[in-house]
Order: structure tokens, then C-alpha cells, then sequence
């Protein structure tokens, strides 16, 4: 019986094919493109948003950041970077109730420092962010180094490529930039020789030379511009302990607005009598003395040009006259002569 | 290093010159109690621009003095040179009882 469906013979043989079969487009009305308006030329040069691959409190850093050394560099470049000030003492094996006693005189020097200003109607009280610290002598060198070095204002960081977001310019002191700029081996510090052995550094929030000589007078008392304490005025800071503390501290130098200044030039720096405001009064008197001597000067000249041309207007006056003085002497003395046989 | 038997310690050094490290740390290697317990320790600080050369003083209980020039020298040979004076004082001391 023959099959019902009438298959041809043709329709029965297997195919097989030896190429591929060119897949035809799909026309799905999901995926229909519209004619959408092209996109800002600014767009198509920079990515509009690059996916950040890390978060923005983490930015990457060159130096792992989970290591106890890349957060202490951190922490010396924002000490550095905060206080105008730094002192640097060698300390030599001090104990920790030596410490404890030179931290708590130190305190004590500093607050009085901060009443007396308060008094006189001062508002820069700086006593309680005035701290002597050890510290780390290589990392702290290294990040002085890029406090120096690396500024990233002024230098000429590389723009973020559009499609790689891990381009971004990072101007943190732990980026790559930073590292590069403070690794020129030609590049000297002046105060690298100081940053090497047992170094603890004072930090002052500005430049006060009061809070200065205050704190030199504490920790290197010198006779007559930085004189220690009197026992009866503070009688704790002649413990044993403070003074065994003291005599093994050595002021090596200071920093002051980004210069190294030596043991005398501090001790210029905490010799300003009456702070900054006596520095404004001395300048301000300068200026003035400068001021009446120009003044003299100046006045001087045209006054010495005034009193010569009028010497000579004087003298050709004189000139002038004199001639018929003499005439007029002469003529007077006949007269006189010719009054005296009257 | 040995410094049981050092009476007096002297040093100069202009702490911006390289030179000044041996010095400072010689300072650092005394121990905590050394003005407790009788040594004479004078340290002057050159200023900056001074090109003297640092200098160190040291004299030892019996009375020997030592003057080291440290421009040449470093830490560890001025620590051998006391430590060489002071040993033969230990002897002597450990000798007698």
C-alpha cells in the first residue's frame, strides 16, 4: 500500500551540506535600531564615565596601603604639610618616665604660653596640637622628600585616558607621580643629614615664636634668651627624671616654612620678641624710619637745589647792585665829603 | 659596646655634615643611666656652617683618653677601638675580683 503522503523521491534522499549555511539576519523588534541623534562631540573624545574600579575614599596608591610604613609616610607628609614648624631633637635612650615628664612640662610651658595670650586677647592657642614625637627617621626622610618635591598643583599631571579609568590622576603623596618626583636622587634635602638615629620631632600648627621660645626653653634651656624654669616657679620640672631626660635630648635643627635652620637659627626664630605681632611693629616702625628718611632725603635735595638757586639769585642781585652800591657810595662820599666842609 | 669603663665622653659635631652620624650615634649607643652612674657626657653643636671636624673625646676610668678623628672613621671602628681599651679593663677587673 502506498504511503499517503506522497513524499517524492528527492524529498527522501539525506542532504548533507559541506558549508555553512550564511545565517540570515534576525529581525526582532527589540532589537530594531532607531535612528538616535549622535552623541556630544565631547562624548565620543572622553569616556563619560569610566567604571571606577576602586572606590573614592581608596584611591590606588604605589605603595601597598595596608602596610604599617605607607601609613605612617602618609602620616609624616600630613604632619609635614600642616605645620610650618618642625624642631628635630636626637634623643638618646630615654626611658619612658623621662618621656612622660619632659610630654607633661612641656604642656604645662605651652599652656601658660596660651593664657598669657588669651589674656592680651590672642586667639591663636596652639598649646594642645604642640606634641614631640619619635619618629621613623627613613620614612620621615622619604616624605619630606615629596612634601618638597612633589606639587601637584604645579606639575603637569597626565589626563585620564578615555577608555582606561586606571589612568586617573591621582595627586595623593602615596601615587606614582609622587614616588617619581621624590626619587630624583638629584634632588637634595637640607635636612637629610639631621633624619638618621633616634630623631623625635615638635610639631607646631604655625609659626609662634612665643609657643617657640617656650618649648626651647623647656627642652633646651640656654642661659640667657631661653632660660630654664626656676625650681620655686616649677618645682616638678627639676625632678630627676625631667632632668636626667633633658640632658640626653639634642636639639639637632628645625624646619621653619619649608627652610632647615640650625640650633641658632631657631633660637633667632624663638628670640622675636613679642611674636609676630612684635615683628609687624618692628617692620612697621622700620618702614616708617625708612619713610622720613626718604622723605629727608628727597626734601633735602630740593631744598639744596632751592637754597643754591637762591644763593645765586643773592649773589647776581649782589652782582647787580653792587656796581651802583659802589656808585652810590661813591656818590655819597663826595657828598659826605662835600657835606663834611659844610 | 663596653661602656662600663668610660668616665668622660666629649664630642663636637655639626649635625648638618654627613660626618656628624658617627658622632650622634656613639651618643646613642650609651646607656640610659651613664649620668647616673658618673660618666661625663658633653655634646657641642657646631652651627651649620662651621667645617671644623667632628670630633670625639673619650676617657676611660683608668685614666686613658682617647681622641678619635671621626671624619675617617666609622661607627663600628670607634666601637671596636673603645670596646679594644675596655676589654682589657674587664680582664683586669675580672683578674683582681
Amino acid at each position: 500500500m502506498p504511503p499517503r503522503i506522497r513524499l517524492q523521491t528527492r524529498q527522501l534522499k539525506v542532504r548533507i551540506y559541506h558549508h555553512q549555511i550564511p545565517s540570515q539576519p534576525c529581525f526582532y523588534a527589540s532589537l530594531a535600531t532607531a535612528t538616535t541623534p549622535a552623541p556630544p562631540i565631547e562624548q565620543t573624545i572622553h569616556s563619560v564615565s569610566p567604571i571606577a574600579r576602586f572606590p573614592p575614599t581608596q584611591p590606588p596608591s604605589h605603595k601597598p596601603p595596608e602596610v604599617r610604613k605607607s601609613q605612617l609616610h602618609r602620616e609624616y607628609q600630613s604632619l609635614l604639610k600642616s605645620s610650618p614648624l618642625v624642631l628635630i631633637f636626637q634623643h638618646n635612650n630615654l626611658r619612658a618616665v623621662e618621656w612622660m615628664g619632659i610630654r607633661r612640662e612641656l604642656a604645662i610651658a605651652l599652656r601658660k604660653v596660651d593664657a598669657e595670650l588669651a589674656a592680651t586677647g590672642h586667639k591663636d592657642l596652639y598649646a594642645d596640637a604642640i606634641k614631640i614625637q619619635i619618629i621613623q627617621t627613613g620614612i620621615f626622610a622619604s616624605a619630606l622628600r615629596v612634601v618638597e618635591f612633589y606639587n601637584p598643583e604645579s606639575t603637569e599631571l597626565p589626563t585620564q585616558h578615555p577608555s582606561n579609568p586606571a589612568t586617573a590622576t591621582l595627586a595623593h603623596g602615596l601615587s606614582r607621580q609622587a614616588h617619581e618626583a621624590a626619587s630624583d636622587r638629584k634632588k637634595k634635602l637640607d635636612l637629610a643629614p639631621l633624619l638618621s638615629g633616634p630623631v623625635a620631632v615638635v610639631s607646631f600648627p604655625a609659626v609662634s615664636p612665643q609657643h617657640l621660645k617656650a618649648a626651647l626653653s623647656i627642652l633646651s634651656p640656654s642661659a640667657p634668651n631661653f632660660p630654664a624654669p626656676k625650681r620655686k616657679a616649677n618645682p616638678s620640672y627639676h625632678e630627676p627624671a625631667v632632668q636626667n631626660g633633658i640632658q640626653k635630648l639634642m636639639m639637632l635643627g628645625a624646619r621653619v616654612d619649608g627652610k632647615a635652620f640650625d640650633q641658632e637659627g631657631t633660637k633667632w626664630v624663638g628670640g622675636i620678641s613679642g611674636g609676630l605681632d612684635g615683628l609687624r611693629g618692628q617692620l612697621v616702625g622700620m618702614l616708617q624710619n625708612v619713610g622720613a628718611g626718604v622723605t629727608n632725603a628727597l626734601e633735602g635735595a630740593s631744598q639744596s637745589v632751592y637754597f643754591t638757586m637762591e644763593g645765586r639769585k643773592y649773589m647776581m642781585e649782589e652782582a647787580e647792585k653792587g656796581p651802583e652800591e659802589k656808585k652810590g657810595g661813591e656818590e655819597a662820599k663826595p657828598e659826605g665829603e662835600e657835606a663834611k666842609p659844610e | 659596646m663596653i661602656t662600663r669603663f668610660l668616665s668622660e665622653v666629649r664630642t663636637s659635631f655639626n649635625p648638618f655634615s654627613p660626618l656628624s652620624k658617627t658622632a650622634r650615634t656613639f651618643l646613642a649607643q650609651l646607656p640610659p643611666d651613664a649620668r647616673a652612674t658618673g660618666m661625663l657626657i658633653k655634646h657641642t653643636i657646631l652651627p651649620r656652617t662651621s667645617t671644623q671636624k667632628p670630633l670625639l673625646f673619650v676617657k676611660f676610668k683608668d685614666g686613658k683618653e682617647l681622641k678619635l678623628d671621626l671624619e675617617t672613621m666609622r661607627s663600628t671602628e670607634v666601637m671596636a677601638e673603645v670596646d679594644r681599651h675596655s676589654r682589657i679593663l674587664a680582664r683586669k677587673e675580672e683578674l683582681s675580683g
